[in-house]
């Protein structure tokens, strides 16, 4: 599976565990869908972080995606649930290591 | 006793706050551009590796604390000298010291600004700092913008801090994973060769800006007022404090917003 995939199945599973596991040590996430919902945007630096950021988002159900599709090498489109605001966002890999972990990957709205 | 690195030590904060570790007992690696322990030139690439190389030859076991000191003001002129030291060159230390402060589960702070919760700051360009990173091209930018104009050095001055700030605490829950805290020290209007040599409209601009603690008494705060803080988020006492910015500046924040209580 191509990382990108492994991206999305994680978050379909609310896997925040297996969804730091796809990053590099010093990886970061960041989400600019939130402007429009009550959240500030996601910068998340860090395997640790996104390990603790989305055990959090996910546990108070604050965050989900919904009809998800790969549409590319390092993109899918998805719809991002912010605490029941639903935002139409493409997540992109930016960058990813030989080892296939991901060092950025950000979430713009579509 | 533990080992610190400081950043621009030579003068002002970063003097103070060596002399207090110096006092307690610690050792204190002055990082400068000129009379420093290592003589470099953090707004350069070189300068930045270098700095490193040699801090980590000097003490290879670790580091208790690294503090990122060195900076400009917004008035000294120099547009791009205000994004490369006080961002990138504050950034490659905290970076390039980590591994050492891993080793000794040390604690990293940076020295930021009251003027960030002030508005005067370009969004743009911290969010191109934060974002994009991109030295070269950020630089490009910044050089074509008017440097004789005291209020476009401010409003750069403030992106870089702001920029510093953010990134403190994005990095900080997965530096404190590791073992690292780091934390931001957001000082007010202080005393120090960088404040006395500003021209006349840049101290009316320091003197509109009030310190409660300060009131009626038409001063700036005293280096040392930072400095102790600054010790204690570098040390153990502050083992609980992590990926904050503590606003040194005698309430001005709380005095102009006071509604913001996070």
């Amino acid at each position: 599976m191509k990382p990108i995939e492994k991206y999305v199945e994680a978050m379909e599973n609310k896997d925040f565990a297996g969804l730091a596991e796809l990053f590099t040590k010093d990886g970061s996430l960041c989400d600019y869908c939130t402007n429009s919902s009550s959240q500030k945007e996601y910068h998340i630096y860090g395997k640790e972080a996104i390990h603790m950021f989305f055990r959090n988002k996910f546990g108070f159900r604050q965050y989900s995606i919904a009809e998800a599709e790969v549409v590319n090498d390092t993109q899918a489109e998805f719809v991002a649930n912010f605490g029941g605001y639903n935002i139409m966002a493409i997540a992109t890999v930016r960058e990813a290591n030989d080892d296939g972990l991901i060092q950025m990957l950000t979430v713009r709205p579509k | 006793m533990g080992v610190y690195a400081i950043s621009g030590a030579s003068s002002g904060i970063g003097a103070k706050t060596k002399e207090l570790l110096l006092q307690r007992g610690h050792d204190v690696v002055n990082i400068d551009l000129k009379d420093g322990d290592i003589c470099v030139n953090l707004a350069t690439e070189e300068g930045r590796e270098e700095a490193i190389e040699r801090l980590s030859k000097m003490h290879p076991e670790g580091l208790d604390g690294l503090i990122c000191n060195a900076g400009v003001s917004g008035a000294c002129g120099n547009l791009p000298l205000i994004i490369s030291l006080n961002y990138f060159g504050t950034l490659a230390l905290a970076k390039g010291g980590y591994d050492l402060l891993v080793k000794k589960h040390g604690s990293c702070v940076v020295t930021a600004s009251n003027t960030i919760s002030q508005g005067a700051g370009r969004m743009d360009i911290a969010d191109l700092l934060n974002n994009i990173g991109d030295e070269k091209r950020i630089l490009n930018l910044v050089s074509q913008m008017d440097s004789t104009n005291l209020s476009v050095g401010n409003s750069l001055y403030v992106s870089t801090k702001y920029a510093l700030a953010r990134w403190v605490r994005r990095v900080s829950a997965s530096w404190a994973a590791n073992g690292v805290r780091i934390n931001a020290v957001a000082p007010g209007n202080v005393n120090t060769t960088m404040t006395a040599t500003m021209s006349t409209s840049a101290k009316m601009a320091l003197n509109a800006l009030p310190i409660p603690t300060k009131y009626g008494q038409e001063c700036l705060m005293d280096a040392d007022e930072i400095a102790e803080v600054m010790v204690f988020l570098a040390s153990d006492a502050a083992r609980g404090v992590n990926g904050n910015v503590m606003f040194v500046d005698g309430g001005t924040d709380a005095l102009l917003n006071t509604e913001k209580v996070y």
